[in-house]
């Protein structure tokens, strides 16, 4: 609600509305305006005829004749008809429909407009008049008022039904712009989540254009440009690496092959040099594997699953392999798990991810420290997944660098480059939990570093 | 050891086969998958070593086709890049091995190397794997040397069955993590080189000849170099 109000589209809507509103009574009241005007000319002039009228009549035929004129004009059932009031000097009444007593103010002009009681019903009601006095000759002097009653109801009439047409206008409008705002920022709203969702996972989707008409459709088509040109550059950045660690692979066997073969034909001595080219050559070789298998877990679709993996025994796979390393460096290796657990993926690659994991944990972990694998539900819930903790009481790692771990080839600290590696082992645990549709987190153990894997 | 080679690509066959010969195997080499059908039929080899990308038919296909002929020579899949499911995918098709381009000679050698033996030590009869004084009673599941028990854990065990099945090979760490764990991942660190010292400490410490040797740049070896 809120947010369609505050929409784009309905506040030009209601602002389009205040425009015309006012534009439409601007104009209503320049023309009642001008029809008034014109409207009481007329009308002053039809009193001043019958004025005139009058005093032809009372030169022909006297008060006589005025008075049977005005009999006359009382039996006509005309409803705008006018009214009389003939008196003489001392104020009397001679004759006419108004009571004698007819109080008026005095315009400028010489109009009067006054309000009068009309008690010919028996009872008051509040009539707008307009009356002029001229004399009649010289003993007598007559008013001649006119209701304009009819026509200011009328009026009154004309205005209500605009007032409300206006009010039944803005009210549509606005009723009608929120639907066309919540309308269209549905569209928006549509495009909002179709982008995050193609930027969340597959990169290579594009929005349906051609289904979005006028501007949304253009933003689509912008945002699909967008979206290729985004692409086009992470292929760019993401080739660049693959390409360097996928050509240099093939040079790197050969010299690993040919190194090899110098090693069976040197002489004892001299094969030490050789074999820690060799190991340096493998170590190369292995990092630039991992980078290419994050690359293809990442460019991949998400696993399609499939396979049933024992996260148990899957894990207790890993920390049986891990159990010496940690033995040698007098780490305590606990691990806790829950009687069962299966979930779908690749086991390799699950193997990998924790083993990556484990290995970190214990290489960062000093003497006698401890650390701990433990398997649980995710929640209480038992389908929703299962969440492994991998902790350790090493030095851990602050929180300032919780996400650049997660980048190739990063490293914490120069301290910690004292240690093997290559910082791949978490962008490999985190694109193998990726491509499972899982997660990993970091927290802190105090001392120490947690990892949080949560696969579905 | 005589393998057939079906590869494409020129330059690397031509690597392979030459290191083949240098280490004393005969090769021949197809470039083509529909001519390697041929081959294989009729000629009995040790061991095949097939490229997964081929013209005319795919590396996959021609070991499922040799297969249902009811050819059971070990092969290995070579692949160009390690697609996450390329493994499986290549091992259900009826291949024995698989390995991701570009390898270390040594690993091809050694995998290879076990392969082709898989038929000596390694039958299915077998109650008892003897490499020189060491010995190992399958049934019972014990290992002596000299006569004197040796007392291993599981895994343990698990590891020497695997080095004494392939005695006097030259057996890569990955192949150990495949067959012996039963996975195939890439280990960061030297964590099986730490199970293979525990296992040597318990079968060569009190003995004055080690059988448990490591061939530098390529892996282990349980007695002497077979021949």
């Amino acid at each position: 609600m809120q947010k369609v109000i505050g929409s784009l589209t309905f506040r030009y809507i209601a602002k389009y509305l205040l425009v015309l509103s006012a534009t439409v009574f601007l104009v209503v009241v320049g023309l009642y305006a001008f029809f008034s005007y014109n409207y009481f000319r007329d009308f002053s002039q039809s009193i001043i005829e019958e004025q005139e009228t009058l005093q032809i009549v009372y030169e022909g035929q006297s008060l006589v004749g005025v008075r049977r004129y005005l009999q006359d004009q009382r039996d006509t059932q005309i409803l705008d008809r006018f009214h009389y009031l003939v008196s003489d000097r001392a104020g009397d009444k001679m004759a006419g429909d108004l009571p004698e007593s007819t109080g008026y103010r005095e315009f400028d002009d010489g109009w009067v407009g006054f309000e009068l009681a009309l008690l010919e019903w028996g009872e008051s009601i509040e009539v707008d008049f307009i009356a002029r006095e001229v004399t009649l000759g010289d003993e007598y002097s007559v008013i001649v008022a006119r209701s304009y009653e009819q026509a200011v109801h009328q009026a009154r009439l004309v205005f209500a039904t605009l007032a409300r047409t206006m009010i039944i206008t803005i009210l549509l409008g606005l009723i009608g712009g929120y639907f066309a705002a919540a309308r269209s920022l549905r569209r928006v709203e549509m495009l909002g989540r179709e982008m995050s969702r193609i930027i969340r996972g597959d990169p290579s989707q594009r929005l349906d254009a051609s289904a979005e008409r006028g501007q949304v459709g253009e933003l689509a088509i912008i945002l699909n440009h967008l979206l290729d040109q985004t692409e086009s550059l992470m292929h760019g950045v993401r080739s660049v690496s693959d390409n360097i660690a996928h050509d240099l692979r093939t040079p790197l066997s050969r010299l690993r092959n040919q190194l090899s073969e110098l090693h069976h034909s040197l002489p004892a001595e001299k094969s030490e040099d050789v074999e820690r080219l060799l190991n340096d050559c493998d170590s190369l070789l292995a990092s630039f594997n991992a980078v290419l298998r994050i690359s293809t877990m990442e460019s991949g679709n998400r696993h399609a699953g499939g396979g049933e993996v024992d996260l148990r025994q899957l894990l207790s796979d890993v920390v049986e392999l891990y159990e010496p390393v940690a033995q040698e460096s007098e780490i305590e290796l606990d691990w806790v798990t829950v009687p069962n657990a299966s979930c779908q993926g690749e086991a390799d690659l699950l193997f990998q991810m924790f083993a990556n994991v484990l290995d970190n944990a214990i290489k960062y972990t000093q003497q006698q420290g401890s650390v701990r694998v433990e398997l649980a539900h995710n929640s209480s819930n038992e389908d929703s997944g299962y969440r492994v903790v991998i902790s350790d009481t090493g030095p851990g790692i602050s929180a300032e660098h919780w996400e650049d771990v997660f980048r190739r080839f990063y490293r914490v600290e120069p301290s910690r480059s004292s240690q093997p590696g290559h910082g791949l082992g978490l962008s490999m645990a985190q694109a193998i939990a990726h491509y499972h549709g899982g997660t990993v987190d970091l927290e802190d153990n105090q001392p120490g570093l947690r990892v949080l894997i949560n696969l579905p | 050891m005589n393998v057939l080679l079906v590869e494409d690509d020129q330059s690397v066959a031509k690597f392979i086969c030459s290191e083949l010969e240098r280490v004393g195997h005969r090769s021949v080499h197809c470039t083509e998958g529909d001519l390697a059908y041929d081959t294989a039929r009729d000629q009995a080899f040790d061991v095949w070593v097939v490229d997964r990308m081929l013209p005319g038919r795919d590396g996959l296909q021609l070991i499922q086709d040799l297969r249902e002929i009811g050819n059971e020579t070990p092969a290995l899949v070579l692949s160009a890049l390690g697609e996450v499911d390329d493994r499986v995918k290549g091992l259900r098709s009826g291949a024995d091995d698989y390995l991701v381009k570009p390898f270390a000679m040594d690993e091809l050698l050694a995998r290879l190397q076990a392969l082709s033996r898989r038929g000596v030590n390694n039958q299915d009869g077998t109650t008892r794997l003897q490499v020189q004084d060491l010995v190992m009673d399958l049934l019972k599941q014990n290992v002596s040397r000299r006569g004197l028990a040796v007392l291993l854990q599981p895994r343990e065990y698990k590891l020497l069955e695997y080095l004494m099945r392939h005695a006097g090979q030259v057996v890569t760490r990955t192949m150990l993590l495949e067959h012996v764990w039963g996975y195939n991942f890439d280990p960061q660190t030297n964590v099986i080189d730490v199970h293979v010292s525990r296992l040597r400490q318990k079968i060569d410490k009190d003995f004055d000849t080690s059988l448990l040797l490591t061939v530098r740049g390529a892996g282990y070896r349980l007695g002497p170099e077979a021949q």
